[in-house]
């Protein structure tokens, strides 16, 4: 038992190390916001993708569209996609029971983003 | 038989919120190369957690706790299980959680193993990582053997480690809907806190027994067995039980203060206690020279390594090596009170006669004790024990309950031989002093 733990402590740091040099060799690409849209849009326009296969959301002032993101959820997808088209802040900030999504889940929504919401302002 | 069930009871509960998240997630949701391990990744989280509560629960050392677990050092083997599986998948988690988003690109990979500073609750569990890491190092001797007090207070650490996790998991945690997996973390964490609140709270200042010592016999070179004079309620203890000893005297050389499990070599009906002690390490040493009259806690008893029910006329072979004799010894001088006949064979292992502990007290008593046989092996003339000298001295071994203690060797040696001499494994129980 002590060997194979031992092994598997060596393995971790070893599988760390592989992952943390190979993303400092290999250049990134490019995500974040890569999508964005100079204009504002309107909360009409965010209603028209109100569907499972095209679904936005408008989240404290900005617009998401998490069409792709939908399968990585780790809730159900119906708990998602019935927001979708509409304005989400709630759900984003109440999970539906008052619990507030993590630092980490609010960076990853940025990845998705897509323009401000038509007067929202900044 | 009783003992497999809380076995697996315990593994139950440890892996319950391992169980409650599988039957949570629906299946269409784990479907695909990357949500699969997705949910690995966290589910091995949630049940390298639950198994190390699961741990800590079993760590509360109340007396009686550990008999349905064959004695506190069987309980103390599910407990090093228990961690050993807790490590290996909390060292799996954050990997598997990192691979699930390895489709994205190299760099979510990365940023999923270590996000910006700001992610708090993401460095929260890498904190009790880290921590695990340092405690269970010292646990499974990654770095050799440390010495037992600094791995005790390394241990400690563990405590920290857990609650930085439940942080962590109550930050991260969506996998088991709310307020389930609340209701079970709390359920889960309440019974570690009880645990370690006995431990070291209620057991600390109200469990433990306060003795003088009242004389020191010397019954072979390198050992002592001190007796214990009782200053408040005296311990109520079956033959061959077991108790952590707190010596409080000033002037020992060594472990003042610091706690060490000792086998009880006494009679329960002697208004004495007696703890027979060998010389094995810096505490032991020093104990050899403690002061007559100086002060002991005693907290206990622990062990089942005799059944508790003793039927007259029960035929038992008892082999025990070096200081491992301090079991049986307890249960002889019981039997040799009780004056009743018996069907024991004692086969004592060790290298020559000047190192058997209370020889001459041990052949007294076999001319004492109404069959009671004993048989020497001298490690020096006849090399390791086999099972031709067993078969020789104990022709009928294979109709006997086996008893053994001793060091690690001797036990697995002692255990092969009777297994191939035809005793099934279930009449054998073995006491080990130190952890495998």
């Amino acid at each position: 038992m002590k060997k194979f733990l031992f092994a598997a402590f060596v393995a971790f740091w070893s599988a760390v190390v592989v992952l943390v040099v190979l993303d400092a060799l290999v250049p990134a690409r490019e995500v974040k916001g890569a999508r964005e849209t100079r204009e504002p849009i309107s909360e009409a326009v965010v209603k028209r993708h109100d569907n499972r296969e095209d679904c936005w959301l408008i989240i404290e002032g900005a617009v998401y569209d998490i069409t792709g993101y939908i399968p990585e959820h780790p809730a159900p997808d119906f708990v998602l996609t019935s927001w979708c088209g509409m304005d989400a802040t709630e759900g984003m900030r109440t999970k539906g029971y008052g619990r507030n999504h993590s630092d980490a889940a609010w960076a990853k929504l940025e990845e998705y983003r897509i323009g401000e919401l038509e007067g929202a302002g900044g | 038989m009783k003992r497999h069930r809380a076995i697996i009871l315990t593994w139950l509960v440890g892996l319950f919120p391992a169980l409650a998240a599988v039957i949570a997630v629906p299946w269409d949701q784990v479907a695909g190369v990357p949500a699969a391990l997705n949910f690995l990744g966290r589910l091995t989280g949630i049940g390298g957690l639950g198994l190390m509560l699961a741990a800590a629960a079993l760590s509360c050392r109340v007396p009686g706790f550990d008999k349905p677990f064959g004695g506190l050092t069987k309980l103390w083997q599910l407990h090093h299980w228990l961690g050993a599986a807790a490590f290996f998948l909390l060292l799996a988690h954050p990997l598997l959680l990192s691979l699930g988003n390895a489709h994205l690109s190299l760099d979510a990979a990365v940023a999923t193993l270590l996000p910006p500073l700001a992610s708090g609750a993401v460095w929260l569990g890498w904190l009790a990582l880290l921590l695990t890491m340092g405690f269970m190092a010292s646990s499974f001797s990654f770095f050799g053997k440390p010495r037992y007090q600094r791995w005790k207070w390394l241990h400690r650490s563990s405590g920290l480690a857990i609650m930085l996790a439940l942080a962590h998991t109550f930050y991260l945690g969506r996998t088991i809907a709310a307020p389930w997996s609340t209701l079970i973390w709390y359920a889960l964490a309440g019974l570690a806190v009880a645990s370690l609140g006995y431990r070291f709270a209620f057991s600390r200042f109200w469990g433990r027994r306060r003795y003088r010592v009242q004389a020191i016999m010397e019954p072979a070179t390198d050992a002592v067995e001190l007796a214990l004079k009782p200053l408040d309620r005296p311990l109520h203890y079956s033959p061959g039980q077991f108790v952590y000893l707190t010596p409080l005297d000033r002037a020992l050389a060594a472990g003042y203060g610091e706690e060490h499990p000792y086998t009880l070599s006494s009679a329960p009906e002697e208004p004495v206690l007696r703890i027979a002690v060998k010389s094995l390490g810096d505490a032991s040493r020093a104990l050899q020279h403690i002061a007559v009259g100086s002060q002991v806690s005693v907290e206990g008893p622990y062990g089942n390594f005799f059944p508790e029910t003793e039927e007259a006329g029960t035929t038992e072979l008892w082999i025990a090596g070096g200081i491992g004799i301090t079991p049986f010894l307890g249960r002889l001088r019981h039997l040799s009170n009780r004056d009743e006949p018996v069907n024991i064979h004692l086969v004592y292992c060790v290298q020559d006669r000047s190192r058997a502990l209370f020889i001459e007290e041990l052949e007294e008593l076999a001319q004492n004790i109404r069959g009671f046989k004993l048989s020497m092996h001298y490690f020096y003339r006849e090399g390791p024990l086999t099972g031709d000298f067993l078969r020789q001295c104990c022709p009928d071994l294979a109709e006997r309950q086996a008893y053994i203690c001793g060091p690690i060797p001797l036990l697995a040696l002692a255990r092969r031989d009777l297994l191939a001499a035809g005793l099934p494994g279930h009449a054998i129980t073995t006491e080990e002093f130190e952890l495998p």
